[in-house]
């Protein structure tokens, strides 16, 4: 079995009367991890216990085996990527990478070319010359991840790295980190919009309270969740048609319409595709043009998970 | 070949930097965001405040509006341009420029990355936590010292030669004298590091030092004296205080009375106890202490 690259035991962290990690106990295997949850969910401290930041109320958490409090060798190892917009903004970015960097050890040369690396890696290279002061929302997110980066780690921390970019830069970064992954890097990422780690991974954990709620691939959370009505919709050449032919069955809980579209809910998934799968094949309730679910995607999970 | 999701090989976490190269590498990135931070433009105020008296003194004596004779107790009392400079070296900078400095640049070595929430950047670095403080101080030193004294060299070529002094003869002690402010921001920037990881309103509890604590105790006669930075500064205090009955001897005298001046070897072993002693335990306070950032 492959060693976490993360490992809570009973983690547990209060600010005063506030809980902020309720007794959490996790491994986070290596790859690309999401962490999801609402804003005050928890992750932003769970990744903060997790980059040394901050030392465990209780409980305890290593990190590529070792524990990380108190333990800054470890740094070598570990590139985090923290939420806040906070820089030296008078420095440039070049400046500011390559400074950070150099707190690994490097030599001044080395400490240069790694952030040039970086740099050229998140499409900043154009703009490494100037004062980060004068970046925009999308350049301050990609010369922090730079800083992340520059060095190599082995396991990348990212605390909600796509905030504030363009598509263009997303989508960029998220192939920046799946890169990370398939050159054997691990990645804990987190971030409070779901369809941003879905485009990442489908290993996540679910965060709501302080608590995991839970955690594995998308589709053992979805195991999770069967009890809950399972949402599709169906764009066809006859809505209503469609709709009397699939609501003369009982596993069909609710349906309405929207624009050329019926929308349903069943309890029973297999059923219910396997009917309309057989429905498109012959053609008995009309044309059927497109099948969606809500369901497939996390934030479907994440409601109903949360609810 | 190593699946995707298989660990990267290093198995073992090398070894950091060593504490001095660290403390280089935080010197490094630190002494710029000091010295042009808008706290040193303040400073820039305080510390040309001596130069401004300096160059009003220089007009009014130009002027003939400077009476350098009176009497003090009955007493014909005598002022000089190297008088005036050792007043003004106590007065303005080692009671007033330097310890401002020392807590306005001393408690906020950490707390001003704190409040910007970039010391995540720092202590996410393999580097010790102390290292971050020490290569901080040292940029404060510099930082400080860069303001003090080109201020107290103008001061001095702007007085000394005022009411028959001489440059040639005072040189040897404006040399006493940057040394002796180079030691005072030293001991007020290490106490005001402790400071500032000890307390949560460390600029505050240091200005009560400076301007309550430090004026009162010091004149109370008893030992309350030595818990302040300038009972040991006073032991070394370079000016010739003669007994020509002038204004310094009459000082003199008063300190002398209370019991307030050191000498000049207790004065250097207890400033040498206060920068070692408050840098390592400020040094261990930040390696222990963890920083909660406001989100």
């Amino acid at each position: 079995m492959t060693a976490p690259v993360v490992a809570a035991d009973h983690l547990s962290k209060w600010y005063g009367q506030v809980i902020g990690l309720n007794d959490v106990s996790v491994e986070v295997g290596p790859g690309i991890t999401g962490l999801l949850g609402p804003n005050g969910a928890g992750k932003s401290t769970l990744l903060k216990l997790v980059t040394g930041q901050l030392k465990p109320s209780k409980g305890g958490v290593r990190v590529l085996g070792e524990p990380i409090w108190g333990n800054p060798p470890l740094f070598f190892r570990l590139g985090f990527c923290p939420e806040q917009d906070a820089f030296y903004e008078r420095m440039t970015g070049m400046e500011w990478v390559t400074a950070l960097v150099g707190l690994n050890g490097l030599s001044e040369s080395a400490a240069a070319e790694a952030a040039r690396s970086a740099l050229d890696t998140v499409d900043l290279l154009d703009a490494a010359d100037r004062k980060i002061g004068g970046y925009s929302k999308g350049m301050r997110q990609r010369v922090k991840l730079a800083q992340a980066i520059a060095h190599d780690p082995e396991l990348l921390v990212l605390d909600e790295p796509l905030a504030g970019m363009d598509p263009i830069a997303r989508r960029k970064v998220i192939r920046l980190i799946k890169d990370r992954a398939a050159r054997g890097r691990s990645v804990l990422v987190s971030s409070h919009i779901l369809h941003e780690i879905e485009a990442m991974t489908a290993t996540i954990l679910l965060m709501h309270n302080g608590r995991i709620l839970a955690e594995g691939n998308i589709h053992t959370i979805r195991d999770l969740i069967d009890e809950h009505p399972h949402q599709v919709r169906v764009r066809a050449s006859d809505p209503r048609g469609l709709a009397r032919g699939l609501i003369a069955h009982d596993d069909v809980l609710k349906l309405q319409f929207e624009d050329g579209a019926v929308v349903l809910e069943t309890d029973r998934p297999d059923a219910f595709y396997g009917r309309l799968t057989e429905a498109a094949a012959t053609g008995a309730l009309g044309e059927i043009h497109e099948v969606s679910s809500p369901d497939d995607n996390l934030q479907a999970v994440f409601d109903y998970l949360v609810k | 070949m190593p699946s995707p999701h298989e660990p990267p090989p290093p198995p073992s976490t090398p070894v950091g930097p060593s504490f001095p190269a660290s403390v280089a590498r935080i010197y490094d990135l630190s002494f710029g965001q000091m010295l042009w931070s808008r706290r040193t433009v303040f400073m820039v105020l305080v510390v040309g405040g001596p130069v401004a008296v300096a160059l009003m003194l220089r007009l009014l004596v130009s002027m003939d509006l400077f009476d350098a004779g009176g009497e003090i107790d009955g007493r014909p009392v005598n002022i000089d341009g190297p008088t005036i400079f050792g007043l003004m070296i106590w007065g303005f900078y080692l009671s007033f420029s330097v310890p401002l400095l020392g807590v306005f640049y001393g408690t906020s070595l950490i707390a001003d990355e704190v409040e910007d929430r970039t010391i995540t950047y720092l202590f996410t670095r393999p580097v010790p936590r102390g290292a971050v403080l020490v290569g901080k101080y040292l940029a404060y030193l510099v930082c400080a010292g860069l303001l003090v004294l080109p201020s107290v060299v103008l001061v001095f070529f702007l007085v000394v030669p005022l009411l028959g002094g001489s440059v040639g003869a005072g040189f040897p002690d404006l040399l006493k004298d940057l040394a002796l402010l180079a030691v005072g921001l030293a001991v007020y920037g290490a106490l005001f590091a402790l400071v500032g990881a000890l307390f949560k309103r460390p600029l505050l509890t240091g200005l009560v030092f400076i301007f309550g604590w430090e004026p009162v105790v010091i004149m109370v006669p008893g030992y309350m004296k030595r818990f302040t930075v300038s009972y040991y500064l006073q032991g070394l205090v370079p000016h010739a205080m003669p007994e020509d009955g002038g204004v310094t001897s009459l000082v003199l005298r008063v300190l002398q009375a209370n019991e307030i001046l050191p000498s000049a070897t207790v004065g250097l072993v207890g400033l040498a106890v206060i920068v070692i002693g408050g840098l390592a335990l400020a040094v261990r306070l930040v390696e222990r202490r963890e920083y909660v950032l406001e989100q």
